[in-house]
């Protein structure tokens, strides 16, 4: 649940209301122009369609500047960014030579994997200088390697599921399996704020889907119900599948799922491994769920494992049907050697395999960083979605112009910060999306909030009163459809 | 004033073109907006209160008209356009006719008419442009008249 003020609610309406405004009367003019002078491409069909381009145009690139920043080092907690100036009004962006150090409050970086590490890096380059860079071929054909076997072992281990399937890439990951699992006939029940992979899958599998109102148990109770009670349209014959899709942790939003609540589920782990959890199994060692409940596990190596890939956990006879049914392990390219030894060498790190307890410290540094941050950030009056010990924290912004204010005022006292805007985001609820690493430490989260509060001044987005050191929320809250 | 908070739930609809409509604070952000161009409009031109209203029901017409009901399809690409047969009438609520919205919606230029039409004290032509237009709106927003085209009017090739 979001608590809005009203006032800023009917001030970003009215926003983008004059956004939408100015941009349809440059179209208008800019129609004019180009009847007046005569194209040189005539008998050329259009590239767009009507205005499937208009948000693109006259949004999103007057604020370009803001997103795709390039970067030339690892994406540790401090990082180079590249400037960029514009000649013409962020249209085109320029890269210069000039490197800005800034402190980076955007990678998925959760475990601190990202940059170079004293077990692994050492260990990854060994894979790469014995197997190749890529395997250059399907896993069916020739592109299982030791490697491959002993990292899908490793990662059904760290689970605590009886076998797992490792892909090349997280996307690819949802996208071809829902299609495996899920045809005509079949019903997927999905959260209303799941990532666009599943979304894609799910289009792409050909069953029905139904969405439910996001986290809201009773809602999904209900439609579950209903579907169960109607059966498959027009034909009202019992499904022969239905299938719930819900994340560990919402990349929008920062919450964890409720998931002691739901069963028969496919739970996509992409932000949640390796972050959450006491030993960084996830949310359901966070929840207290026995992964057993849990029938099939996905996630990705990406975030907190500081590689690429993407894997599904569950049980043998699943994994089995998967290997010869699903098309991303016949026809794509298996996952790259020297990614899978830095998966299986990070793995290690967290278990304490390494012989150190570098994984354990690294968890409860995760852990401590996210809750000092995300308290700091809720006393100084910001408003902050997301659960405790979850390390994505989104500070809503709301007004359009408040987006790129605050990103660019932020990148000149060297922190960048990821803003998020519509259509990622509802149209109201803009936010910056801070990502909490183990790699940053007391003092670089303490700049953080000194930098981020003097912005969230200028800017105006502490909603809600500071509070000195009680607890104290005060105003009337009114609920409003 | 400043202290009112509002509650935003999560709505189901995948539409991001039309999903903006089912937070809180649009129904007042509409009348609010009608309400200051009644103001621009009298400061502006220097006229009557009722030719004022006129103005404001007239162009709000052509606004609506243009927006909600003759441009169809979505402002950006990601949705694959899979509504872009549709006007964004059509496409609000999930195509799901007689909703609060959309009583709401129907309402609008059936009250700016009877304000524009009395503050005007029911002469012509006003009265004349005022009803063609709450009569066009009107029944463009029936239940029946969804995805109907009359005579292929803004039909698709």
């Amino acid at each position: 649940m979001i608590t809005i003020p009203y006032i800023t609610a009917l001030t970003t309406y009215f926003s983008y209301g004059l956004l939408f405004a100015f941009g349809q009367l440059r179209d208008f003019f800019r129609k004019i122009f180009d009847w007046w002078s005569k194209s040189s491409l005539q008998g050329y069909a259009p590239i767009c369609l009507g205005l499937e381009d208009f948000y693109v145009r006259r949004l999103y690139l007057r604020i370009q500047d803001c997103f795709n920043r390039p970067i030339s080092s690892s994406p540790d907690a401090w990082f180079d960014l590249v400037e960029r100036i514009s000649n013409d009004n962020n249209k085109t962006l320029k890269r210069t030579t000039k490197v800005k150090r800034c402190l980076n409050l955007g990678s998925y970086n959760y475990l601190g994997f990202a940059a170079a590490d004293e077990y692994c890096t050492p260990r990854a380059i060994e894979t790469l200088k014995n197997f190749a860079p890529s395997s250059c071929s399907t896993r069916v054909d020739g592109g299982t390697t030791t490697l491959h076997v002993e990292l899908e072992k490793c990662v059904a281990n760290f689970l605590g599921k009886e076998a797992a399937i490792v892909f090349g890439m997280g996307y690819a990951t949802n996208s071809a399996i829902l299609p495996v699992l899920m045809g005509k006939g079949r019903l997927i029940i999905s959260d209303s704020l799941n990532h666009n992979s599943i979304v894609n899958g799910a289009r792409g599998s050909g069953a029905t889907i139904r969405v439910f109102q996001h986290n809201t148990p009773s809602h999904l109770e209900k439609v579950l119900r209903e579907q169960i009670a109607e059966g498959q349209p027009r034909t009202h014959r019992p499904w022969k599948k239905i299938m719930v899709v819900v994340e560990g942790i919402y990349s929008m939003e920062g919450e964890l799922c409720q998931l002691p609540e739901i069963a028969y589920v496919y739970l996509d782990e992409a932000h949640s491994i390796g972050a959450v959890g006491k030993t960084g199994r996830g949310v359901c060692e966070l929840l207290g769920v026995d992964t057993a409940d849990v029938d099939i596990m996905m996630g990705t190596f990406t975030k907190s494992f500081g590689s690429c890939g993407g894997y599904i956990a569950g049980s043998k006879e699943l994994i089995q049907y998967l290997k010869y049914t699903c098309p991303a392990h016949l026809y794509a390219t298996s996952i790259s050697p020297p990614a899978a030894e830095q998966i299986i060498s990070s793995i290690k790190v967290v278990n304490g395999e390494d012989g150190s307890s570098r994984g354990a410290q690294k968890l409860a540094k995760i852990r401590e960083n996210s809750n000092f941050f995300r308290s700091e950030l809720q006393k100084m009056g910001f408003e902050v979605l997301g659960d405790n010990d979850s390390p994505v924290m989104p500070i809503m912004l709301y007004n359009p112009a408040k987006i790129p204010a605050f990103s660019r005022e932020c990148l000149k006292r060297n922190v960048a910060v990821v803003t998020v805007a519509f259509p990622a985001t509802p149209l109201l609820l803009a936010r910056a999306r801070i990502c909490i690493s183990a790699a940053h430490s007391r003092e670089d989260l303490v700049k953080a909030l000194e930098v981020i509060s003097e912005v969230g001044d200028m800017v105006g987005i502490k909603y809600f009163p500071a509070e000195p050191e009680k607890q104290q929320l005060e105003g009337d809250r009114v609920k409003l459809e | 004033m400043a202290n009112l908070y509002v509650r935003a739930a999560p709505t189901t609809d995948l539409n991001r073109n039309t999903e903006w409509f089912t937070y809180p604070g649009v129904w007042s952000t509409y009348i609010l907006i009608l309400f200051f161009s009644w103001l621009m409009v009298l400061s502006i031109f220097a006229c009557s209160p009722g030719m004022a209203w006129t103005v404001v029901h007239l162009s709000h017409f052509f606004v609506t008209y243009q927006f909600f009901h003759w441009k169809k399809g979505t402002p950006f690409a990601e949705d694959q356009g899979i509504y872009n047969r549709l006007t964004w009438w059509e496409q609000i609520d999930s195509g799901k006719q007689l909703t609060r919205n959309r009583k709401f919606l129907t309402v609008v230029p059936i009250v700016l008419y009877l304000i524009a039409s009395h503050t005007t004290d029911y002469q012509h032509p006003m009265l004349f442009f005022n009803t063609l237009a709450v009569f066009v709106l009107v029944v463009a927003k029936f239940p029946h008249m969804h995805k109907v085209r009359i005579f292929g009017i803004n039909a698709d090739q």
